[in-house]
């Protein structure tokens, strides 16, 4: 064996694992429940476009800056459809109808009003445009097994953004000490007369800032690492949805909130149907558990047995009982499982295990 | 000999989504290197990243040397018409840099050239003039002179 040939053993050992991981067939289904979502989504970030075209207006009656000569635009008329058009294909790609056709029209639309102008261009918008890429790229159907690079693709891209946001402001002295929180909250205090005095004089406090700076950064950071780690994973979400609500509830930040919510649904384990839980249905409490669970199951996380009593056996085998396998079914469920998650850090839960 | 195409399309396959994959990963990060330097910062995703402000005594220079300030309707036209998005409708009034003053003063830059290319019925201006205040963070004010083409 010569030396290239050593060499080389190690690099293919690493294409060939890669090859395997983006060519393992995964379930799908986190990605066929965020084109669901993503359709009205698409719709609220078409809704100020498709209003000023109400108007007569577009955005070549105003300021715009194309971002390259070259770059193909349409006669007005044609803008115009063509955007009521990507409204009515992200309609057709939540409803399902001629999907994959359907995603793929709303991702170009999308993608080429994006780039018809520097003035389009916001962070939440291009989050939009990598979603419905991977989207695009997506086999359609409710729940279709297929090549999971994909998938893996968006948990890049999802925890990218976490990690540029955080790192970009740990890298700024001004943001991670606090002076960027403080100027904008010191300066947007008129705002804050509805909240009691006591508060005001914390959020405008130089020194609680010098705090809550890093603590920002480091949420952010936590949940680009945490997400990828099974252990932290479920603390992650959990936080991101908080950190999302937040940011909703004191900045203007257009579909970034809905869209990055929706998107955590593609950090669940992509296999179905291999939780089993046993409800007696001699017992109505356990009847309406097992209606909830196959009405809000949209990740097909459980299969619902009739049995003696209530059990739930999660993937590993263990198995819970009572109230700790009520908890745990809402945890795995879209709808409930930011409320249920924090039940399960209960010791009488833990020790139900 | 039958089975020798369907390994080399599943062969392509594989290199095809590998290719794709990295390229992805390769261009991302270069995207999110990319927006510590540049103004508009695309797909770098750097959220909130200053607590800047600016205002700007935006002017029309005439060609016999009169400036006017553009909060006053000319040929028919208005500013915050022109110019209705980024912030920049009012500029006189100080205002956030939403996505960093560099981001801020490069729109208003190609702001004073559109107006200036897009306004065919003045036919006395010769060009505008923005004179920019900008506080970076708590820093103190730096004064700048933007001007557009000349007409």
């Amino acid at each position: 064996m010569n030396v290239a040939t050593a060499a080389a053993r190690p690099v293919r050992g690493l294409l060939d694992r890669l090859d395997e991981l983006l060519g393992r067939p995964v379930s799908m289904r986190a990605l066929a429940l965020l084109r669901v979502l993503t359709g009205p989504i698409v719709l609220l970030h078409l809704a100020p476009f498709l209003s000023d075209t109400l108007d007569g207006q577009t955005y070549r009656d105003a300021f715009h800056e194309p971002y390259a000569a070259w770059y193909p635009e349409a006669p007005e008329p044609v803008y115009i459809g063509l955007l009521w058009l990507g409204a009515v294909a992200a309609v057709a790609m939540s409803l399902g109808f001629l999907t994959r056709l359907a995603t793929t029209a709303t991702f170009a639309i999308v993608t080429w009003n994006l780039f018809l102008s520097t003035t389009h261009f916001h962070n939440n918008r291009a989050y939009l445009v990598i979603v419905l890429a991977v989207l695009a790229l997506t086999p359609s159907g409710r729940d279709p097994w297929a090549p999971g690079w994909p998938l893996w693709l968006l948990r890049f891209e999802c925890a990218a953004i976490y990690g540029a946001s955080g790192l970009s402001k740990l890298l700024d002295p001004d943001w991670f000490g606090g002076t960027v929180t403080w100027q904008r909250v010191v300066r947007a205090r008129d705002e804050l007369d509805w909240l009691p005095d006591w508060t005001v004089s914390v959020l405008t406090d130089r020194g609680f800032h010098t705090g809550a700076a890093k603590f920002i950064v480091l949420t952010e950071l936590f949940i680009a690492i945490g997400l990828w780690r099974r252990g932290t994973r479920y603390v992650a979400v959990w936080v991101a949805v908080v950190f999302h609500v937040s940011i909703e509830m004191s900045a203007s930040v257009q579909i970034f909130s809905l869209l990055a919510i929706a998107v955590l649904l593609i950090w669940a384990v992509p296999s179905t149907r291999d939780r089993v839980l046993r409800v007696d249905p001699a017992d109505a409490g356990q009847r309406r558990l097992a209606a909830v669970v196959r009405r809000l199951d949209w990740l097909a996380r459980f299969r619902v047995e009739h049995g003696q009593q209530l059990e739930l056996v999660d993937r590993d085998g263990s198995t819970l009982r009572g109230a700790p396998a009520v908890g745990f079914a809402l945890s795995r469920l879209p709808l409930t499982a930011w409320f249920a998650l924090p039940a399960l850090l209960l010791p009488w839960v833990r020790r139900g295990r | 000999m039958a089975l020798r195409p369907v390994t080399s399309s599943k062969r392509v396959r594989v290199v095809g989504r590998r290719v794709v994959v990295v390229s992805v990963v390769v261009l991302q990060l270069a995207l999110i290197a990319r927006g510590y330097w540049s103004d508009h910062k695309e797909f770098a995703f750097q959220m909130f990243p200053e607590a800047s402000t600016w205002r700007a005594d935006v002017v029309r220079v005439t060609t016999d040397g009169r400036r006017v300030p553009v909060e006053v309707p000319w040929s028919g036209y208005r500013w915050d018409e022109l110019v209705s998005s980024r912030g920049l409708s009012y500029p006189s009034v100080r205002h956030h840099a939403d996505a960093g003053l560099d981001n801020q003063l490069a729109f208003l830059d190609a702001a004073l050239d559109w107006v200036a290319d897009n306004t065919p019925r003045d036919r006395e201006t010769r060009y505008l003039e923005a004179r920019v205040t900008a506080w970076h963070n708590r820093e103190p004010p730096t004064v700048e002179v933007l001007r557009s083409d000349v007409r």
